[in-house]
């Protein structure tokens, strides 16, 4: 440790207090959403409701949870993730390495090749046509395979390689007589736990957000993820004038709410990944295992 | 692994698989010796191949009358209608207009956001304000659209939003931000910097954990301050990253996103909020427009594409950085 | 060696590409499995004309169908359809999708994917119907109609625009509609305006009969405090948007003299020609209306960015002068009623229309059979019986003693587990959300519109009913190419101009600007499209 300047102090409780007004401002959404989700549906719609919860209420969160298909629906969910995430990080790794190397012919080529993709895209009708005369409608691999690659995280992931892992150290050890492949395991990949636990956090989210892969690939109930069953009852829009109402205003106001309960049931297990990833970001870690 | 001082020296010659003077030229011995990174990158080369590239063939629709009865392959050719179709309307101006002022805003308000805030909370030495912080900024990112939108409209209404009760309570009067063509785009932007900069924010730490502590020391030795020492050790550190981003985004110009725009827009901010996809959408009310939808998305990308190719020359001109 | 690998892992790439391409392009036509023609499947002798079960081997169907945010998860383990399905021993497989992914999905299965035996409540539009009819995707029902479907044809036959709204240019039927009651006019009003009969008694005020006594009233609302409470916190009118009232009002200045339909386009009752109604001089008028009661501050605030369940949520506090929604019952929540429906006013020139009229053909692509169908007869058997009042009772209803009772004067109404209760109507039936292919009567729904205030709503305007209420439209192919970015353009400058001109936003001097840019955008071919489908409507 070393005694800091008067000038260094102040920058530091200049920005922490900066992040603190920006925390607090952020915070006021997540705020909401939970009070709203436990809130009397008429307080949050006509707009008294604004911050803490007015006249708590366990409806909205009974209802999403009384249907049982939430449970599969989480299940599911899960599946894919964990798999889904999987696939994606072998594919991006395999792909960011290679291309991270200056040695490697033909980087340029092959990089543009996947940029080229990020672009263009033939559109729905072909992706359902290939996904089904592969036979994968219908399974966990519409959901897994299609999306593999996000040519976007490999760039990212390679440019990580590129700066933080030293090609003097790479080639230190394909002189020791190892192949790339041992460089990978061995060298590259326990320095890279950052941008690795950066790439789980993405492509976890990315999968357990996703529903229009299944809402296209999918045609059984028990295979649907959670966000499709609760698409099912979320009211996106204004109910049309055009339907005759037997529903009260007391039915419509609770669709309301279930949009907010929907959020924190949706949300709350991916939410807590991040702590755990988190400890992946602590400086210097990195650069101990250089030295050694 | 053996311990080296300093740095390492790299060979030239080439290792002793090769009989001595036959020397093979040098990009076939890399590819040679680098045989098995091919291999490693192979099956994603397939994977794009056969999901990327393979449907392309769906694209010719944009210059098609595309039915489901034919197919995309016996659909008739119809050249450029769609892309005249969609240059002539009435809106067009406006349209290209607003999706490209409300992308560049975003860019330059939106972009260096998530940096600013990585570079503070890495400055922090308490972890547990640092996790705070974190975990809390990057939660509106899992908020829905429809929910983050009606935040938004609630906070700026000028009957019961806070926004406005602040105005007035210090002496202005209520602002219809909403109904205003003029604010729009700020609330499109700041509400889009709201949610996503704490998300943003993470790749910059990852990147951040990279930086090597030593160098900071060293400069503090050198009697270097926090800003200092930021600005020449930190930013340099990571401005690959950086810069592969702003390409990146750059590539992202023409794409914006559909439904929030169309959940804040209405007749009164039309001016200001009326974009390329809710254009689209509008146009395939009356029945399924899936050639014209394809060749609007078409005329995008290959905008985007432009863009990124510019923004990505010029890096490479400038820092040596660059996607390909 | 190395160089044979790399070669090996580079074959293998190629030749999976090639396979799948292969593979890929043999199925690529309409993307449907080979299937008889219409009509000539193999069950046609099994059919029994009439009477239940209608086939006497059992069959299996998949019908496609859109699920709204209201309606049942999962139609397969509904009542009625249960029920349907032992009555008729066919076994239809509900495949639902949510209503906001609706229109990709059903694309989707219509450009490539299996095509269902047919789409049941999947929002088809009528160029749908008519384009997909025309290519092949959905079979005629003409004949089938005639044969299968006794009710529907005695629908057709009592109300001869029924098949005039059905037939697609190319001359054919392919659809099965939402059908209302002709005579059920307060469920072909739908949402109503309601007058606060408090406030007019407080207020000493006699019903307003005309527009400007409608605007004293409002402004009698606004300052004199009718709830007496000392404040001036009533609201005149309340709504989410100016639509409604919009098209309220075009009445009483003769605008949409063909119904609500058609919100754009009516008579010129002088020339009888198709008259554009955002260009009249009539319509200039309504606006500078609508403009007066904007600017005095006559609507709730924040009129155009409020939305409807927060405009319904504080109906209860009593403050609304006046209000369009169902009634104040089901919309508030409330349990009296306190509000009148307001007649058709007297417009200026002494115009007295009631604009607001829908034609009983609500949506015209309720039904539709796709040529993958293997039982067509079957199918239209199934789908008359909603058409019939036993069906309809089935549909709204549910089960008699189950979910519903017959009163001794002959309504019904839900038993009390399941009235307004619609996690226990969805047990039952599966309507909620509307755009079901059925037929709905006086007799055999009851729901907000059979209200006692609604009919008596209803009973006020209908003298003032339009003469003629158009059906929607349709067009070919090649007049829709045309129509639809001229139709997109123009609909949306309407409507902005229409906002800005009520909130004044845009002055009344740039009215003839508005008319010069609305020619330069191509009025006139607009206008010529319209008319080719209006005279093959006529013919």
């Amino acid at each position: 440790m070393y005694r800091e300047s008067i000038g260094d102090r102040i920058v530091g409780i200049v920005f922490a207090f900066l992040l603190v007004v920006i925390t607090l401002c952020v915070l006021y959404p997540l705020v909401y959403v939970v009070s709203a989700s436990v809130s009397q549906p008429e307080a949050v719609v006509t707009g008294r409701m604004w911050l803490l919860p007015s006249g708590l209420t366990w409806d909205g969160y009974a209802k999403i949870l009384h249907n049982r298909d939430i449970l599969t629906g989480y299940g599911n969910t899960v599946l894919y993730t964990v798999v889904g995430t999987a696939i994606n990080l072998a594919m991006t790794i395999l792909a960011a390495y290679p291309l991270s190397r200056k040695d490697f012919v033909g980087r340029g080529v092959i990089s543009g090749f996947l940029v080229f993709t990020m672009f263009f895209s033939g559109g729905l009708i072909p992706s359902y046509l290939l996904v089904r005369s592969l036979h994968l409608l219908n399974t966990m691999w519409a959901m897994v395979i299609p999306g593999a690659v996000s040519v976007w995280n490999v760039i990212i992931m390679r440019t990580f390689f590129q700066t933080s892992i030293p090609f003097e150290v790479q080639e230190s050890a394909v002189m020791d007589g190892c192949n790339n492949r041992q460089v990978l395991i061995r060298i590259v990949l326990p320095l890279s736990l950052p941008i690795i636990a950066v790439m789980v956090l993405f492509y976890s989210v990315g999968h357990w957000n996703s529903y229009f892969n299944a809402l296209i690939y999918l045609n059984d109930r028990a295979k649907f993820p959670l966000q499709l069953i609760l698409r099912e009852i979320l009211v996106q829009e204004d109910m049309s004038e055009m339907q005759q109402s037997t529903l009260t205003l007391d039915n419509i106001l609770e669709k309301e709410i279930i949009k907010y309960a929907a959020i924190v049931v949706a949300n709350l297990p991916i939410f807590l990944l991040y702590p755990f990833l988190q400890k992946y970001f602590v400086k210097g870690m990195l650069v101990g295992a250089i030295k050694g | 692994m053996t311990k080296k001082k300093g740095r390492v020296e790299m060979r030239r010659s080439p290792p002793a698989t090769f009989a001595a003077g036959r020397k093979p030229p040098p990009l076939l011995h890399a590819m040679r010796r680098n045989w098995d990174l091919y291999l490693l990158i192979a099956p994603v080369i397939v994977y794009v191949l056969v999901f990327e590239y393979y449907p392309m063939y769906g694209l010719q629709i944009a210059f098609k009358n595309f039915t489901a009865a034919n197919g995309i392959w016996g659909s008739p050719w119809i050249g450029f209608d769609h892309f005249q179709r969609f240059f002539n309307s009435y809106y067009f101006d406006r349209l290209i207009r607003n999706t490209l002022e409300i992308s560049l805003y975003s860019l330059l308000v939106g972009f260096p956001a998530p940096l600013l805030l990585a570079l503070m909370i890495h400055e922090m030495r308490r972890s547990w304000f640092r996790r705070t912080v974190q975990t809390i900024t990057y939660a509106p990112h899992f908020l829905s659209t429809v929910v983050v939108v009606g935040i938004v409209i609630m906070m700026l209404s000028t009957q019961k939003g806070i926004v406005n009760h602040v105005i007035e309570w210090a002496g202005g009067k209520p602002i219809g931000f909403m109904t205003d063509p003029s604010w729009f785009k700020t609330i499109y932007v700041l509400s889009g910097v709201w949610q996503s900069a704490g998300w943003g924010s993470i790749i910059y730490l990852a990147a951040l954990a990279g930086v090597d502590p030593q160098l900071h020391e060293a400069a503090i030795m050198d009697g270097a301050s926090r800003f200092q020492r930021i600005c020449r050790i930190n930013l340099p550190a990571i401005a690959p990253t950086i810069i592969v981003l702003l390409i990146l985004n750059a590539g992202q110009i023409m794409s914006i996103g559909f439904e929030k725009i169309y959940l804040m827009q209405n007749d009164l901010n039309i001016e200001s909020s009326d974009v390329i996809p809710t254009y689209v959408y509008r146009s395939g009310i009356l029945g399924a427009q899936m050639s014209f939808s394809v060749a609007v998305g078409l005329f995008n990308s290959v905008i985007n594409c432009m863009l990124l190719v510019i923004v990505n020359y010029a890096a490479r001109k400038m820092n040596e950085t660059s996607l390909w | 060696m190395k160089k044979s690998k790399l070669a090996a892992v580079l074959a293998v790439a190629l030749l999976t590409v090639g396979a799948t391409a292969a593979c890929s392009s043999g199925n690529d036509s309409a993307g449907t499995n080979a299937s008889p023609s219409p009509g000539a499947s193999s069950s046609s002798d099994a059919v029994n004309a009439t009477g239940f079960p209608i086939v006497n081997t059992p069959i299996k169907l998949t019908f496609f169908a859109g699920k709204a945010p209201s309606a049942p998860a999962d139609w397969n383990q509904v009542e009625i359809w249960k029920e349907y399905a032992k009555m008729t021993n066919i076994d239809v497989d509900f495949q639902l999708t949510p209503v906001d992914s609706l229109d990709e999905k059903r694309n989707l299965t219509l450009s490539g994917g299996e095509l269902p035996d047919a789409f049941h409540t999947s929002r088809l539009s009528a160029m749908d119907v008519a384009n997909y009819g025309a290519q092949g995707l959905f079979i005629p029902l003409d004949d089938l109609i005639d044969k299968y479907a006794p009710n529907f044809k005695k629908l057709m036959d009592e109300h001869p625009e029924i098949k005039k709204g059905l037939t697609m240019p190319d001359g054919h039927i392919y659809s099965f509609p939402t059908y209302y009651d002709a005579d059920f006019k307060s469920v072909l009003i739908g949402s109503e305006l309601w007058l606060n009969e408090d406030f007019l008694n407080a207020l000493g005020m006699k019903e307003p009969t005309t527009t400007d006594e409608f605007y004293q009233y409002l402004k009698a609302v606004k300052t004199g405090d009718p709830n007496k409470n000392g404040k001036n916190d009533e609201i005149p009118y309340a709504a989410s948007g100016i639509g409604t009232l919009l098209d309220q009002l075009k009445g009483a200045w003769g605008l949409g003299n063909r119904g609500n339909m058609h919100p754009r386009v009516d008579i010129d009752p002088a020339t009888n020609e198709l008259r554009f109604i955002p260009t009249a001089p009539a319509y200039k008028e309504l606006l500078q209306y609508m403009n007066k009661l904007y600017s005095e501050g006559l609507f709730i605030p924040d009129i155009l960015t409020v939305k409807g369940p927060e405009v319904n949520a504080n109906g209860k506090n009593g403050l609304y002068g006046s209000f369009t929604g169902t009634n104040a019952r089901v919309s508030f929540g409330v349990a009296d009623n306190h509000y009148v429906g307001a007649p058709a006013f007297k417009g200026p020139h002494g115009d007295q229309l009631f604009s607001r009229a829908r034609s009983p053909l609500i949506d015209i692509g309720a039904f539709v059979i796709t040529k993958a169908n293997k039982h067509p007869e079957a199918t239209v058997r199934w789908i008359d019986y909603f058409y019939s009042e036993e069906g309809s009772k089935m549909f709204f209803m549910g089960i008699k003693d189950k979910s519903y009772t017959e009163n001794p004067d002959g309504t019904l109404s839900y038993l009390p587990e399941v009235a307004n209760n619609s996690e226990e109507m969805n047990k039952y039936v599966s309507f909620a959300g509307g755009y079901y292919p059925a037929m709905l009567t006086a007799k055999t729904f009851f729901g907000g519109e059979s209200y006692p205030e609604n009919l008596e709503a209803a009973r006020k305007v209908e003298p003032y009913w339009p003469q003629e209420v158009w059906p929607a439209f349709t067009y070919t192919a090649d007049e829709l190419a045309e129509f639809t970015p001229l139709n997109t353009d123009i609909s949306k400058y309407v409507d902005e101009m229409t906002t800005k001109f009520v909130t004044g936003d845009a002055s009344f001097d740039q009215w003839d600007n508005y008319v010069a840019t609305l020619e330069k955008m191509g009025l006139k071919r607009y206008m010529e499209i319209y008319k080719a489908a209006y005279d093959r409507y006529k013919a």
